[in-house]
């Protein structure tokens, strides 16, 4: 007998745990580890992206950057995505329904599939254009789509306050 | 004289123009509220990566003067976007702002946090080998990225949690 989307949500938010977080300064201390998790996600990726689009940190060969950069971002994502769970689970069933979470969490399905797409396939032929000043399409469409992706990401988070 | 300052402000017309396009204009507060962190992460991607590299923790094989040329750009243009998106909310209900105890909080770790970035810059802008020269700079270096990283930190989770001094202060300031 599986357990409706529904009834998970309810059992999430009903977790003594999650009642704690949203009636304690839990809710305040996440939130802002977000952010500046989140904050420190996008101002590191954007590197990468800007470097991709043949923008910035020309004199950096993107596969040195990339390795450089991304565990900080990675380590940025896994505390951002941590933290956000946290206050969903505060008030699962609401924002699961709030169309600004919604487009957040459809944005965030974006940015990973745009990555994931870069590294198996864009990335594999980066010997090629490594110490390039512009990469080929393929990998400026990647850093233009992540840049944009991820921007969204931001502004739709902070709008799913405002539809309280 | 703060107070003065934001009574002043909260009397002019600047603020009934803000308050009205604030209230009016859809999706304005998100938006201004997303362009300001953004500008966070500009900081957080430029002069708080440069601390972690300075701390022997990012970045290992780029030099510091070449991050440090290529990052704080951004960092100088971020400060002022910080700034305007900041003030338009400020403006908006200034004497709400100027005795809230974690905005003070907020700009006592701000202004340190401008001056290191500055004072440490402005070192290596004649010499752009100036913290590797002695051990001793070395080690002042790392002091001063260690500070400003937690001072940038400070500032930007005090920023979120501005809206919560009730919360913290329940009796009021």
């Amino acid at each position: 007998m599986g357990l409706s989307v529904a009834e998970a949500l309810t059992a999430l938010e009903t977790l003594p745990i999650s009642a704690y977080i949203g009636e304690s300064w839990w809710f305040p201390f996440l939130e802002s580890i977000h952010v500046v998790t989140a904050a420190f996600l996008v101002g590191s990726i954007a590197m990468v992206d800007l470097r991709l689009l043949g923008l910035a940190a020309l004199g950096q060969p993107v596969g040195r950057l990339t390795k450089e950069v991304l565990p900080w971002t990675w380590g940025a994502c896994t505390l951002s995505l941590l933290t956000g769970f946290g206050l969903f689970a505060t008030r699962a069933t609401h924002y699961a329904g709030n169309i600004a979470f919604q487009l957040k969490m459809a944005l965030l399905v974006l940015a990973a599939v745009n990555m994931a797409v870069f590294h198996l396939s864009t990335s594999r032929r980066i010997a090629q254009w490594d110490t390039e000043g512009t990469p080929p399409l393929a990998s400026r469409a990647a850093g233009a789509s992540s840049l944009l992706f991820w921007i969204g990401v931001i502004l739709a988070g902070r709008w799913i306050g405002h539809l309280l | 004289m703060v107070l003065d300052l934001a009574n002043a402000l909260a009397e002019s017309p600047l603020r009934t123009a803000v308050v009205y396009l604030l209230g009016n204009v859809p999706g304005l507060p998100p938006i201004v509220q997303t362009i300001h962190i953004l500008s966070v992460a500009a900081i957080m991607g430029s002069v708080v990566l440069i601390d972690l590299k300075v701390l022997g923790l990012a970045l290992p094989s780029q030099s510091l003067s070449e991050l440090a040329r290529r990052l704080m750009p951004w960092t100088w243009w971020a400060l002022p976007t910080l700034a305007l998106s900041g003030a338009v909310f400020i403006l908006a209900r200034p004497a709400s702002y100027v005795v809230n105890p974690v905005f003070r909080l907020k700009f006592a770790m701000l202004a340190p946090a401008v001056v290191l970035a500055a004072v440490f810059h402005r070192a290596m802008a004649g010499d752009s080998g100036f913290w590797e020269r002695t051990r001793a700079r070395e080690i002042a270096a790392k002091v001063v990225a260690a500070v400003s990283l937690l001072l940038w930190i400070g500032v930007a989770m005090a920023g979120r949690w501005i809206a919560y001094a009730d919360y913290l202060f329940p009796e009021g300031p």
